[in-house]
């Protein structure tokens, strides 16, 4: 109802404005659906339980506040099975036909990369904020990242290694392209610092046994560690290097409270590189997110929720520079065209990010250490 | 040197882990011929009530075990007199008990993911002892291992050697049919191996819990573990069972000796392509004995 | 719309996968579980073909096709030396191997990355890139793989699967070159996967492992079981639940963070009630005259079987089948030991002795089920010591089995027809490319074998299931079977044991016209009244050796065989 009437003021306005060469009004929707395409299920739920509280919380926040011009807010959350291409491109026709999104919120490289054509075809704005592989970067003209790309913090954790005086690097990263692109990335940049790498081991994705892994790192006799793994792995294995009496520093590039439950005491001098996440009285938003989330899930705030929660904001943001321009504004092509009119944003994360030409955001990177069963902040990186 | 000896004592540990699944998976599979793949959400279930009980409320551990023991064992008999009784009372043809099987699979999995949350569930502030020998490291939970696969073993090789319930057991493995016409009760004696087969990996379960935490997702490697172990060592043979599960922690430790670990996942199963052509009779192909 | 479409079109892809799985594991019994492997070669194949080689329309189609299918063979055909659960497993190990195999040559498969971009097809400049011009390309996908699969179930091919699957010995029995059968039913089964592997590269322009994975293989599996094993409309009607109803169910409104979870329980529980109350699946594979491919007319024309009951030429009396000094042991356990045996035109010859004498093991090596360890075996002054069983069926001789091993699901006129000679559709080529041919023999042969079953007076039985003949029926059938063979020697392993007297009386006269049309016949009998009625020369065998031959009054007022034997 609310639509046919804001429809018919819409044709109105444009029939009186006619050839008057005003400003087009807004055609709105009825409500903004968001998509967002998760891992609901399968090996890797707990990526979809983080990131859709982190979106469910955004959504409520901005509805709160009156939604977008006063036009609410809508997620609706699908399942891609923990990376299956095929359920994320079931689940991006379902968005587009059955709830008329023009925004989705995507994770795992498989799913984005197969429903990359298909935002590109329909014109839907995709922004992603879990893992970012090099395959992703550029695989869709509407696809943006609110996260660094692994590579970078791969990149920065060597640096900080070479920072250290540390020269024998052994690698442990999961099979899968997030795994492997920063392998590929840091191998070069860590040759060209004059360091060398003593061993290179694979796991799968919560593999149950790491045993193999960790004996053979341990028998090539590293400075360091690297951890290319994401949560809950590191915890696993910072737990089993400690418990098989290996002590050189371990640099990795992730940190959650998955990650801190399973590592337990062990992760105590664990260092990671992240986009900086720290909940602090310096910026208000980040508090206000993080007690929210507390106050939702009862845990702790996650990076990844932050992610995905910033996320919204970024799509909401995007909407509302859109229907300043009015017209047919309800678009994903005209919104990502918003976002990279004016790719600055305001973070969660404190001050701002800015979306570069190939899409991913440049954050922060910073260098925590865990101390005391706590991550503090250490420094900013930057890996040239 | 020193790793090839890490390797061997990883293998072992990871031999008995196996081993242990698989007599529990090939006692069932054996005696009532049911590929029961929903033992793997059995088996993470039975972690994750062990953890309720030993990590959530924080009560011992051996505690915590018993919880898991009962919740298995009761999963286990639920599974059986609730999917699989009524098919084989409607004399389904082999592969629907299967199916079925794979059915509870997923119910199961995706309720212990509901019920209890997905992430990884670890008994926090557990300590243990750490040892060296030499090169060699292991941890007590290690030693626990080897220790519940002696004792479980054991217990169960002469239970089914000595006691009745045992013999009507073999009998069964031997031959349904025959057992049914000398008077045992094929039913009753269904219902024994499910509760004794999934009391038996609710302990592997326990440990690993211990050692590395518990995910809902676990289930599968060892639901598909065991029965590699089973059809490698020979259906109906206890002994087989155990040796296909060393057979496979073996492999899979020794094989990464020099080849790069991103092919862990296949290497046990290369070799067991290959050993299954050349042998395809099993490790033991005999009974439970 | 387009969402319907999709959905569609998925189910194009499945209809492809469960139908061409349903040949391996409904009709052949293969329980291969290594469907999703093959999807992922084809898909794999396209991909590669079509984007790093630039190759256009249908080249990636028949490279994918063709590698596939030739992959499969050359990993399947040792695979295909085990059986039953150690298939299931070899064939798991293969899935996983596959899988690990793409992940880790990154340089030609994308590694985890998969591979992006593959082209869409176009035709003349316009692109099915989207879900409802796809369709087009999907359905008719699925409409030639269905017809593919459809052909070859329903051709003397299909049936000889489904024999192989009863048992493979007396499938082999009956003639069947069971390599051939496994090797082809597993190389189109996985080639028609490919076909739905270029379909989904094509579709999605985007290949990636993980959709490839044993998840995938159950899935396909759990439609096939579903929908009915050995029926391909149950195979489409598997597909098209599985398909839906996990779209449906995306429709049952629950609490986000567990939604999912709980849809998959949902999911599983109706599998499960599914399964409880229809075991044979929702369609159950064809009984009775349905299981018949050309019309029950075909069963009242006259037929030309005079060369199935008839022996070949040369005058009665002449040695057909001799056994010279056969041996062959088991471990050190001798079980024959210098056996020799002379089976002649026209005479029907019996095997007696103790249990454990070595009689079966001597039918096993007359009829190449086992190689001797030394003598030598001789057909019409032929040495056919390296045969195997079926060739020596199309050579003239046959055997039957002391347990039977009829092809218990399969009706009693299939049981007959699977056995007949020289069929033009039990090889895969005229099955496609001369149909007119294989079914015009069809016809001749249901006459033939109508014309068997009145012989054994089963006629009226033609389209009973095998399982629900009484035994008496079974053992009628199994001389069906044999003589269907048209084999001019005929091994039977104890034909009457069990009969009683009034059939025995039936069966005797069948046996002794068939001596009488010149077949050479032997026989291995415990009853001595049999054995006096019927026989004209008898072998006494104990431990592996002839102890006395004559005819059965020689044997049984020899004193001493008397004392040891006949008591």
């Amino acid at each position: 109802m609310k639509r046919s009437i804001l429809a018919w003021l819409a044709a109105g306005a444009i029939a009186v404005a006619g050839s008057v060469q005003a400003q087009e009004a807004p055609k709105d929707p009825e409500v903004f659906k968001i998509g967002a395409i998760l891992a609901m299920s399968g090996k890797a739920d707990w990526y979809g339980k983080v990131m859709s509280a982190g979106i469910q919380q955004a959504v409520e926040e901005i509805n709160a506040e009156g939604g977008i011009d006063g036009i609410m807010l809508e997620a609706v959350i699908e399942d891609h099975k923990s990376g299956v291409a095929k359920e994320g491109v079931s689940a991006i026709t379902r968005l587009i036909n059955l709830h008329g999104v023009e925004a989705v919120l995507t994770s795992f490289s498989p799913p984005t990369l197969a429903i990359a054509p298909i935002a590109d075809e329909k014109g839907i704005l995709l922004l992603n904020g879990g893992g970012v592989s090099t395959a992703l970067v550029g695989a869709s003209k509407y696809l943006f990242h609110n996260r660094s790309l692994a590579s970078d913090l791969g990149r920065a954790a060597a640096k900080r290694a070479n920072a250290l005086g540390l020269e024998r690097m052994a690698q442990l990263a999961w099979k899968t392209d997030a795994g492997e692109s920063v392998i590929a990335a840091v191998e070069p940049y860590w040759a060209e610092l004059g360091g060398e790498v003593v061993a290179t081991e694979f796991m799968e994705v919560g593999a149950p046994n790491i045993d193999t892994q960790i004996a053979k790192m341990r028998a090539s006799n590293p400075d360091w560690v690297a951890l290319w793994l994401f949560s809950p792995d590191p915890g696993l294995a910072m737990k089993k290097i400690r418990e098989f009496g290996m002590d050189v520093p371990v640099i990795g590039i992730e940190y959650t409270d998955d990650i801190q439950k399973v590592g337990g005491r062990h992760m105590e001098g664990y260092e990671y590189t992240s986009d900086y996440f720290t909940s602090s009285d310096e910026y208000p938003w980040s508090q206000q997110f993080a007690e929210g989330y507390s106050e939702r899930t009862g845990a702790d705030p996650e990076f990844y929720a932050a992610n995905y929660y910033e996320a919204v904001y970024v799509v909401a943001e995007a909407i509302r520079r859109a229907r300043a321009e009015g017209g047919d504004y309800w678009d994903g092509a005209r919104l990502a065209e918003m976002i990279r009119a004016n790719p600055v944003f305001d973070s969660v994360y404190g001050g701002e990010m800015t979306f570069q030409e190939n899409g991913v955001a440049k954050k922060r990177v910073a260098l925590f250490r865990i101390e005391d069963g706590a991550s503090t902040f250490l420094d900013y990186i930057t890996p040239d | 040197m020193d790793l090839l000896l890490q390797l061997f004592v990883n293998g072992v540990i990871n031999g008995s882990h196996y081993a242990l699944l698989g007599i529990g998976f090939g006692l069932i599979f054996a005696t009532t011929r049911i590929v029961h793949f929903a033992y793997g959400p059995i088996f993470t279930f039975a972690a994750y009530v062990g953890w309720y009980v030993a990590g959530s409320l924080g009560l011992p551990v051996w505690l915590g075990l018993l919880a898991a023991i009962a919740g298995g064992l009761g999963l286990g008999l639920l599974s059986y007199v609730a999917v699989y009784r009524p098919l084989e009372l409607r004399n389904a043809p082999v592969l629907v008990p299967l199916i079925a099987s794979l059915g509870l699979y997923i119910v199961i999995e995706n309720l212990v993911g509901v019920f209890f949350g997905s992430g990884v569930r670890v008994v926090e502030d557990l300590d243990y002892g750490i040892y060296f020998l030499g090169p060699v490291f292991f941890t007590s939970i290690h030693v626990w291992q080897i220790v519940s696969l002696v004792v479980v073993g054991g217990a169960l090789w002469s239970f089914l050697r000595l006691t009745r319930y045992g013999k009507a057991i073999l009998a069964m493995t031997d031959d349904p049919e025959m057992a049914r016409v000398i008077g045992i009760d094929t039913f009753r004696i269904a219902l024994l191996v499910f509760a004794i087969g999934s009391a038996v990996s609710a302990v592997p379960a326990m440990l690993i819990l211990l050692k590395d935490g518990a995910s809902t997702h676990m289930g599968f490697a060892a639901v598909f573990m065991a029965f590699v172990a089973v059809i490698v060592g020979g259906v109906g043979s206890l002994k087989g069972a155990a040796a296909g599960g060393f057979l496979l922690g073996l492999v899979q430790s020794l094989g990464l000796w020099q080849i790069p670990t991103e092919w862990q996942a296949s290497i046990a199963f290369v070799v067991l392509y290959l050993m299954i052509l050349l042998r395809p009779e099993g490790l033991f192909g005999v009974r439970w004995r | 719309m387009d969402y319907l479409l999709h959905v569609l079109v998925m189910l194009c892809l499945y209809v492809i996968l469960a139908s061409s799985f349903n040949l391996l594991i409904g009709f052949a019994g293969l329980f291969a579980l290594s469907h999703a492997a093959f999807y992922a070669l084809g898909a794999y194949a396209t991909a590669i073909v079509a984007t790093s080689l630039g190759l256009p329309f249908p080249l990636p189609l028949i490279v994918a096709v063709a590698f596939t299918a030739a992959m499969s063979v050359l990993i399947a055909v040792p695979a295909l030396r085990v059986s039953g659960h150690y298939l299931v497993v070899v064939s798991l190990a293969l899935q996983i191997i596959v899988i690990e195999v793409i992940l880790n040559w990154t340089s030609l498969t994308g590694g985890t990355d998969g591979i992006s971009g593959v082209p869409a097809y176009s035709i003349g400049g316009w692109r099915l890139d989207s879900p409802g011009r796809f369709l087009i390309a999907a359905g008719l996908g699925a409409a030639v793989c269905f017809w593919v699969c459809w052909r070859l179930a329903h051709s003397p091919f299909g049936r000889a699967l489904r024999a192989m699957r009863e048992n493979e010995d007396a499938a082999e029995a009956v003639g069947k070159n069971i390599l051939y059968m496994k090797v082809t039913v597993f190389a189109f089964s996985a080639g028609l996967a490919a076909v739905a592997g270029t379909l989904f590269a094509r579709y999605y322009t985007y290949v990636g492992a993980q959709s490839f994975t044993i998840d995938e293989t159950i899935y396909i599996l759990a439609m096939v079981i579903l929908g009915g094993t050995a029926n391909l409309w149950g195979s489409v009607l598997g597909a098209a639940i599985l398909v839906f109803l996990p779209e449906l169910l995306k429709f049952v409104e629950l609490p986000v963070d567990i939604a999912d979870k709980l849809r998959l329980v949902i999911y599983g529980l109706i599998l499960i009630l599914i399964l409880r109350f229809r075991p044979e699946g929702l369609l159950p594979e064809p009984k009775g005259a349905r299981a018949m491919f050309v019309p029950v007319d075909a069963e009242r024309q006259a037929a030309d079987s005079s060369d199935l009951f008839a022996g070949a030429q040369g005058g009665a009396g002449d040695v057909i089948l001799e056994g010279r000094k056969l041996r062959k042991t088991f471990g050190g356990i001798t079980a024959v030991a210098d056996f020799s045996i002379e089976l002649r035109k026209g005479r029907i010859t019996g095997l007696i002795g103790p249990n454990g004498a070595g009689k079966t093991t001597a039918f096993n090596l007359l009829t190449g089920f086992l190689k001797p360890d030394s003598g030598e075996i001789v057909l019409r002054g032929e040495s056919i010591g390296n045969r195997k069983p079926h060739e020596l069926v199309a050579a003239g001789v046959a055997r039957s089995f002391q347990d039977l091993r009829l092809f218990t699901r399969m009706t009693v006129i299939e049981n007959v027809l699977v056995a007949l000679p020289r069929q033009a559709g039990d090889d895969i080529v005229p099955v496609y490319l001369r149909p007119a041919r294989v079914r015009a023999e069809e016809r001749a042969n249901t006459a033939r074998a109508m014309e068997i079953l009145r012989f054994v007076e089963l006629d009226a039985k033609a389209h009973e299931t095998a399982e629900n003949l009484s035994y008496a029926e079974e053992k009628l059938l199994v001389v069906a079977r044999l003589l269907a063979t048209g084999a001019e020697v005929l091994l039977f392993d104890e034909p009457m044991s069990g009969l009683d007297r009034t059939t025995l009386e039936e069966v005797f006269p069948v046996i002794r016209r068939l001596a009488e049309n010149g077949k050479v016949v032997c026989i291995i009998e415990h009853n001595l009244d049999v054995i006096k009625e019927l026989c004209d020369v008898v072998y006494f065998l104990d431990e592996g050796r002839a102890l006395a031959v004559g005819t059965p009054d020689e044997l049984m007022n020899d004193p001493e065989l008397a004392t040891r034997y006949f008591k």
